[in-house]
């Protein structure tokens, strides 16, 4: 079990080490000399060059990684060159939104894909298994973003029932927030629940086939029993790894869906800055949510040891 | 699998029949992709008007005899801008299943073939790469490069690669020690050739369903990262960007956003659906799940 875990955290650093050479390098070897931007229309050979040194742009690109590392460890992630606002501040307005986004939709689709995959599983022959599997297809097929423009239709300009766009910080009151994030929450969860429930399908299917739930059959447990003592439990333990893997669609759903509803949360404050070239505030965005990925994947990794009974004894 | 599946002659014969089970199983997915395919290839050519001409004066109109599925903000007809929209979807299909499909195959059957330290290399890359949000390679191409279908494209190819390693790998591991395989070897091929024109041809139904789910995914990233503003540049037509242009005008012309949505959803559903119909055609389904 200590392998196992330790492995899984050497895999994660491994991760978070290419992620940020990625985005490091990215940036410094894109065209345009960042010290020349800084000082924008002051800038003279002489001042660009001083500033060049100050920047410690004439080092070494391997020693500019390095000390760029050294900074970005230490919490330190250098200013926009747009706003010229420390990288921390924007990243910490934008991260509350995101996150609220992100878990709300997913712990609503995990309540709602659960159920309907696992009774697919167990009712495979009802008639209206076909048509439930046929809608999940088209659900999966259906870009998420477009889903977000048919509500607004439907509930912003038909029925003049909830705003299209805009975002109430939970500070400035609970009911207007639910209300700004009612569509947001509700786009992303439709995105989500498909492959889930797909995903569980397909799991509980298997799990259905184990011995242990003959077993159970043979001893004549109900079948809903059955479902909810052996089925559920095994396939829960399967589908948080998933949803571990899945965390990269979360994220650029909840990327999209961000820039559709005018959310200002990490996605749009990325897409904002890959469209001005503002370097620093993409290097931080690129790096916090790849850092998040990891993270939730190592917590889930944990997770495993303490839900699975099997992983713990290995 | 049972042994005769995968020997080549039975292949062969299954593969004359894939059409007519196609026709029998899924014609609806059938019909999606065909019209996908049409569009992309003749669509630019048989537009009704210019794709990128603009003429206020006719903005925003519904649908009319004149133009079928009305104008967008600038004046242009929808359904000229669609179908340029459908090859630019298909362009994004092939470079993501080409890149996925060689680097990705490349790798599974490398993997696969030699297996020990090569193969738990590769399987650690491509779990790496596996799950990684798309979109943050997407967003670091584009800022080191710029904005473009092909660099949008190339994240999303990359995106692809572990698929098609994950199922390349294990059909040559089921094929490494089989008779056929073994009798090659006995011939005196070398492991490469043994690869090449042993192992691979077995491997194309899986892939080709593969290249199925992943080539849906290819359309709705293309989409996706257009509406972004990371892919196609404007004036170009892309469902992505056309959508974008459409969320404006919701309240005004709401039409717009669902014709260009329907269209894009019509052909996405369309290749899941052929995917699905593959995979149980070939009784392997190597689904991208």
């Amino acid at each position: 079990m200590g392998t196992y875990l330790l492995g899984r955290m050497l895999g994660g650093l491994a991760t978070l080490i290419c992620v940020s050479a990625l985005a490091f390098f990215a940036t410094a070897l894109a065209p345009g000399n960042p010290a020349a931007v800084l000082l924008g229309n002051m800038a003279t050979p002489e001042r660009v060059e001083a500033v060049t040194r100050q920047m410690g742009l004439d080092q070494p690109l391997p020693t500019r990684y390095l000390i760029w590392l050294r900074e970005t460890v230490q919490g330190n992630l250098g200013t926009s060159n747009l706003s010229f606002k420390p990288v921390n501040d924007l990243l910490m307005t934008a991260l509350p939104p995101t996150l609220q986004l992100a878990f709300s939709s997913l712990i609503i689709a995990v309540v709602i894909a659960l159920p309907i995959g696992l009774l697919l599983a167990q009712n495979e022959r009802r008639w209206w298994s076909r048509p439930v599997s046929a809608l999940i297809t088209v659900g999966i097929s259906v870009p998420g973003f477009w889903v977000g423009l048919l509500l607004i239709i439907t509930f912003s300009v038909w029925l003049k029932l909830l705003p299209s766009a805009g975002y109430v910080p939970l500070s400035r009151g609970v009911w207007g927030n639910f209300r700004s994030m009612i569509l947001p929450v509700l786009t992303l969860t439709i995105y989500l629940v498909p492959p889930l429930v797909r995903f569980v399908r397909m799991t509980a299917l298997e799990v259905l086939r184990e011995g242990y739930v003959d077993t159970a059959r043979a001893k004549g447990v109900k079948p809903s029993a059955i479902l909810m003592r052996h089925v559920a439990p095994n396939t829960m333990i399967t589908t948080v790894t998933y949803i571990g893997l899945q965390l990269g669609v979360l994220i650029s759903g909840a990327i999209v869906i961000e820039v559709i509803f005018s959310i200002p949360g990490l996605g749009r404050l990325g897409m904002n800055a890959v469209l001005n070239r503002d370097y620093p505030v993409i290097q931080g965005v690129v790096l916090v949510a790849a850092c998040g990925y990891v993270l939730v994947n190592l917590l889930i990794d944990l997770a495993y040891v303490l839900i699975d009974p099997r992983v713990r004894t290995q | 699998m049972s042994a005769t599946a995968t020997s080549p002659g039975r292949e062969r014969r299954r593969q004359a029949g894939v059409l007519g089970f196609l026709i029998r199983r899924s014609p609806v997915a059938l019909a999606l992709v065909a019209l996908f395919l049409l569009a992309a290839s003749i669509g630019p050519i048989v537009a009704p008007h210019s794709m990128t001409d603009t003429n206020l004066a006719m903005a925003l109109q519904g649908p009319s005899a004149e133009h079928w599925l009305g104008t967008d903000p600038l004046g242009r007809d929808v359904l000229s801008r669609l179908l340029g929209a459908s090859r630019v979807a298909a362009q994004a299909f092939l470079i993501v299943v080409l890149l996925g499909g060689v680097i990705g195959t490349t790798l599974g059957l490398i993997a696969g073939g030699r297996g020990g330290i090569v193969d738990l290399l590769v399987s650690r890359i491509t779990e790496i790469l596996q799950g990684f949000p798309t979109i943050l390679v997407a967003i670091v191409i584009v800022a080191l490069l710029s904005p473009s279908l092909t660099n949008a494209m190339i994240a999303v190819g990359l995106a692809a690669v572990p698929d098609f390693a994950r199922v390349s790998r294990s059909v040559a591991i089921q094929l490494r020690d089989r008779e056929f395989v073994d009798a090659a070897r006995g011939l005196g091929a070398s492991e490469l050739r043994i690869l090449w024109s042993e192992i691979l041809p077995n491997m194309i139904g899986p892939l080709v369903v593969v290249a199925s789910f992943d080539g849906a995914q290819a359309v709705l990233w293309e989409a996706s990262l257009s509406f972004l503003g990371l892919g196609v540049q404007p004036p170009a037509p892309s469902f992505g960007s056309m959508l974008r242009e459409a969320q404006s005008f919701l309240a005004i012309q709401p039409s717009l956003a669902i014709v260009v949505g329907l269209a894009v959803s019509g052909f996405i559903l369309g290749l899941n659906l052929l995917g699905d119909a593959l995979g149980e055609y070939f009784q392997k389904p190597g689904r991208n799940i």
